[in-house]
């Protein structure tokens, strides 16, 4: 239970100045933090979209409208967009987390020549940044029979370093005993890593589905170089049709509904799950 | 095991016979040990070939392309590439848009690393107990996680807008000449560098509030008794216990540093006067504005070997703070 | 694999051979990369334009693929290329078209034009004649304009009454201008409510404002003939900077620093700035946004009225050969059309390039109703090609790179453009080596 230890007296209740103002100090920052957003949710219920005077104010109109939302549906193919990222995002993490799993295993227990280069170059991954490998890539997807298809889109993810990593941390700190009572009653590796450490990384698992799915729900540049077929198309590369105006044109109110629309699955599904999410987090975090 | 059905004819013979036998006992089982241990290597090698299979073709591949490309370069438009030894790294550090991107990168790094890291910190200090206010605040530092950069990127254009836009709209009401945000090229980086804390704070708190777990109640209670002052507590108390999850987060911190450059790509393209080039921004004009393959390359790999260079010291200090366990 | 699934695969087999002659009459899948110009409805029409060209035409079916912006149409392009799979079709920001043919990753245009019985010249005549130069590379022709745009100038009427201006009578020189900003910047106190006069200056737009400010006081910017050289350093750029920042430091009329081309147009339509110069391309935004009447005019002049065309061309990229190339061939003649290329042209607020696409009934009326889209037609008279060197965007970003730091106040716009041209220089080397420079050896 996360920080459940902490039920004694708070300290900040004990005549203390600097942890209230601390307190304090953290609310306000609260609140600047949420300005970008809250300024999100009243411009795409706004009614001019250009950009009058009042455009920046955080208050909402008298008479707000759903129409920037309307424009923005109606300007791209939504639903469609919406079922592109979801068999993305899912068929990213279905694979990924058996990579990872298998691969954290790996790490974690057994001992094997050659074991801590290996581990520096599963790292590699995580700093290799797009632009370097576009080329590449598509290449290499064209070359594989993936050029414009969901699964080029999807290919270079199924492995997951940060993932690994992740594992590595979590299963090396899962006790050897219990493992090992499965190996007396003969399981084999796979056996094991299903029924012993699966279970016990649970938090972990939801933890890195959260960083993977927002991850690859929001990625841009790679599907735009991938996929070509507009029934293809992932949300972001959607998105991205509001928001590059480029001879000087900005309709805010449609792009701040556009984003929205993008992003409100994400928060719906955080807001429910917040405290779960948040606490698997960080459980599984560094230990 | 001694034979049993051998004879013993002599003392001497029986003792051979036990010494013999203990060789070979010890000889089967070095083999069964050294099999074991194939058999281990096997093992592993079964589990990773998955995530190895698609390393090799999306990430390791790529790198041997990008390695060769940095060795090779094309002495006239529209010919083919000539090898060319290190010239590009030579061009490249000579370049001086390369040098002030790397500087722009130092001191993008100190300006966002740093504030990140405290501003995280304090956020989790603050909402380390789960109340159901603290969940809320904790959900609203985490939502710029979750908004996709092309978006985040839009949002702040329009609140760094001159005049119209949200910073100006409030802050113009107390300075009479607000600065151009993104148009100034004294202050265009410090705006980047605000996105970047704003968008990642959040996330780094998460590791905060974990780390926080593993400081026992009892410390500082022990501490409070003794009289000793919030301030002294934090120092003394929560900071050591938190080395480890510090240079997590600041491993992370700094990778991100390096690798995240899409703000920069949708708010400033580089400028004004080159004033947000970025070192991973440099790489992505040379590939892309100039069509020179050979400096991109370049461009990337000494990226990559300052990347690796920092991630090996900070995990190398991370390694030791677990006590070495691997 | 079982028997069953061994003879069902052989009867399939068996099928498509049978069929194969029905096959063999697929149509050739073509698809046409293009960014989204002004915002995002665009795509939507763009893609309805293709799907139209599709059902009229059986034997082709044509997918739009959008593609980002300007610069990710380049990146996708050049890497679908080295994929091996190059577009059939690409709708290609003008000024990379000099790097692309130098590079050799277009396709000659001469054979297709001669296929069709026409000639370089009759073929190009179509088209207005500015927009040429951008097209037609040593003769040859390498692109077809596909739409365009040049820089306005755009006016807030009520403002003009308000500052007892009259509205008919827009500023035609660099003197009017000023004094026009003058009388037009509102201040309280020490900030200002009002500026006169805004002009982008993004990367990008603002090569393009300064190509129009140096056209205007009689300059060139570039040598449309060679790729290998620009005028950075010379009086005529030297006294479109000064003024542009006479604007700024002397005048105070136009705010200093960088500003953003959505800056501009989201200033002047919230009242917050007066006049500004922007794309002809904003002409359908600034009129369906506008809760005040505005009035456009060429860009006001000093020497000559002159100013650069932008906008986007058609292409085909290397490597599209055979059925697939007289597809896109046939794609890009139907959409430079007179009637298509007058549609996308009112849809979009770019100018049709086709000049007989002014000459039909939907564009007379689409005219008479809105005026102000006369006068950037009218501007064409007066139009010039567009920057394009060898390593285009690194040449523009070294004059830029100094042009925004005399916007922001750090250089005195000598020292700025002696640096620029320098840094100019020193990119272009290696192509002015390989021609102009490179001289018979004894």
């Amino acid at each position: 239970m996360f920080l459940g230890h902490r039920n004694t007296v708070p300290l900040a209740l004990r005549r203390e100045i600097a942890p209230r103002i601390g307190q304090a100090l953290v609310r306000l920052a609260a609140l600047v933090w949420l300005v970008p957003i809250l300024w999100m949710l009243v411009a795409s219920l706004r009614s001019q979209s250009f950009g009058g005077p009042g455009m920046a104010s955080l208050i909402p109109d008298v008479a707000p409208t759903l129409r920037n939302f309307v424009d923005a549906w109606e300007a791209a193919d939504f639903p469609r967009y919406y079922l592109n990222s979801v068999i993305i995002v899912a068929g990213i993490l279905a694979v990924q987390l058996v990579t990872i799993t298998l691969a954290g295993y790996a790490f974690a227990r057994l001992a094997f020549p050659g074991k801590q280069a290996l581990f520096y170059l599963f790292l590699l991954q995580l700093m290799l940044v797009p632009v370097v490998l576009i080329v590449p890539n598509l290449t290499m997807a064209a070359r594989i029979g993936l050029y414009d298809t969901l699964a080029g889109v999807m290919a270079p993810y199924f492995a997951s370093a940060f993932g690994t990593f992740l594992m590595r941390q979590t299963f090396a700190a899962i006790p050897r005993e219990l493992e090992d009572a499965a190996l007396v009653d003969g399981a084999s590796v796979l056996q094991r890593i299903r029924h012993v450490y699966v279970p016990l990384a649970l938090p972990a698992f939801l933890a890195f589905a959260i960083v993977s799915v927002t991850a690859h729900w929001n990625e841009f540049l790679w599907p735009l170089m991938v996929i070509n077929s507009p029934d293809k198309r992932p949300l972001a590369v959607g998105l991205a049709a509001f928001t590059r105006g480029q001879e000087g044109a900005q309709a805010w109110g449609v792009i701040a509904a556009g984003t929205l629309l993008v992003v409100a699955p994400l928060l719906v599904l955080f807001v429910l799950f917040q405290r779960r999410f948040i606490n698997s987090f960080v459980t599984s975090g560094i230990k | 095991m001694p034979s049993p059905a051998h004879v013993q004819s002599t003392p001497g013979a029986a003792v051979a016979d036990i010494a013999v036998n203990d060789v070979r006992v010890r000889l089967r089982r070095g083999v069964r040990r050294k099999r074991r241990s194939a058999q281990r290597a096997v093992v592993a090698l079964g589990l990773l070939l998955p995530s190895l299979a698609v390393l090799a073709l999306f990430t390791y591949a790529p790198i041997v392309q990008v390695v060769w490309d940095s060795v090779h370069t094309r002495r006239a438009p529209g010919i083919g590439a000539s090898f060319a030894g290190l010239a590009n790294y030579q061009a490249i550090l000579a370049d001086a848009a390369f040098r002030n991107a790397a500087i722009n990168n130092l001191i993008y790094a100190v300006g966002t690393v740093g504030p990140s890291l405290v501003i995280a910190l304090g956020f989790a200090l603050a909402l380390a107990r789960s109340t159901q206010v603290n969940n809320l605040l904790r959900a609203f530092f985490f939502m710029p996680v979750l908004i996709p950069l092309v978006a985040a990127a839009s949002l702040f254009l329009f609140i760094f807008l001159p005049n119209v836009g949200l910073l100006d709209f409030y802050l113009g009401r107390f300075l009479s000449r607000p600065p151009n945000w993104l148009g100034d090229p004294d202050v265009a980086l410090y705006s980047i560098m605000a996105l970047t804390v704003w968008k990642n704070a959040g996330y780094y708190m998460l590791f905060f509030l974990a780390g926080l777990q593993a400081v026992p109640d009892e410390a500082y209670e022990a501490a409070y008794l003794e009289g000793a002052t919030s301030w002294q507590r934090l120092w003394h108390i929560t900071l050591p216990y938190l080395k480890p999850t510090t240079a997590f987060v600041a491993v992370i911190a700094l990778i991100n540093v390096v690798t995240q450059v899409d703000h920069v790509f949708v708010l400033t393209k580089g400028g004004p006067s080159d004033s947000t080039n970025l070192l991973l921004f440099y790489v992505y004009q040379q590939a892309v504005e100039s069509y020179d393959i050979g400096k991109a390359a370049a461009g990337t790999l000494v990226s990559l070997a300052v990347l690796v260079a920092v991630t090996a010291v900070s995990l190398g200090t991370l390694e030791n703070a677990f006590g070495g366990r691997t | 694999m079982s028997l069953s699934r061994r003879t069902f695969l052989a009867v399939l087999a068996a099928g498509f051979a049978a069929s194969a002659p029905v096959l063999a009459q697929t149509p050739t899948e073509i698809e046409l990369f293009f960014p989204v110009p002004v915002d995002g409805q665009l795509a939507r029409d763009m893609t309805s334009m293709i799907k139209e060209f599709s059902d009229t035409h059986p034997g082709i079916k044509a997918t739009a693929v959008f593609t980002g912006s300007y610069d990710e149409t380049l990146i996708k392009t050049r890497a679908a290329m080295k994929a091996g799979k190059p577009p059939a079709a690409v709708i290609m920001s003008a000024n990379f078209i000099l790097d692309l043919k130098i590079e050799n990753e277009l396709t000659n245009l001469d054979a297709l034009i001669k296929a069709d019985g026409s000639t370089n010249a009759t073929f190009m005549g179509q088209f207005f004649p500015a927009l040429h130069a951008n097209a037609v590379i040593g003769r040859s022709v390498y692109a077809v304009p596909f739409h365009n745009s040049t820089p306005l100038l755009y006016v807030n009427a009520e403002h003009f009454k308000e500052a007892g201006l009259d509205p008919e009578q827009l500023p035609q020189t660099w003197d009017e201008l000023t004094a026009a900003a003058l009388k037009l910047t509102k201040r309280e106190g020490d900030k200002v409510t009002r500026w006169g006069l805004m002009i982008p200056s993004n990367y990008d737009y603002l090569g393009w404002m300064m190509s129009a400010l140096t056209m205007c006081n009689g300059g060139r910017y570039y040598n449309e003939e060679f790729g290998g050289e620009v005028y950075y350093d010379t009086p005529s750029m030297l006294g479109a900077l000064t003024f542009w920042n006479d604007l700024i430091s002397k005048h105070k009329v136009h705010p200093a620093g960088e500003q953003k081309g959505p800056a501009v147009s989201t200033a002047f339509l919230s009242g917050n700035a007066s006049m500004m110069l922007l794309s002809t391309g904003s002409l359908t935004h600034v009129r369906s946004n506008a809760k005040f009447p505005y009035k456009v005019a060429f860009v006001p002049r000093n020497v000559r009225n002159a100013v650069p065309i932008g906008g986007a061309s058609l292409i085909i990229p290397a490597g599209v050969d055979g059925e697939r190339q007289r597809a896109a061939w046939t794609l890009i003649k139907w959409m430079t059309s007179p009637d298509k290329n007058g549609w996308w042209s009112r849809a979009t607020g770019y100018f049709a390039p086709n000049m007989a696409a002014y000459d039909t009934p939907e564009m007379k009326e689409f005219l008479a109703k809105n005026p102000d889209a006369k006068v950037g037609v009218d501007q064409l008279a007066v139009a010039k090609p567009w920057f394009a060197t060898y390593k285009t965007v690194p040449v523009r970003k070294a004059l830029e790179d100094e042009v925004q730091a005399v916007l922001a106040g750090k250089k005195p716009p000598k020292d700025a453009l002696v640096a620029a041209q320098k840094a100019a220089d020193e990119i272009m080397r290696p192509y002015v080596e390989q021609t102009a420079l490179k001289l018979p050896r004894s």
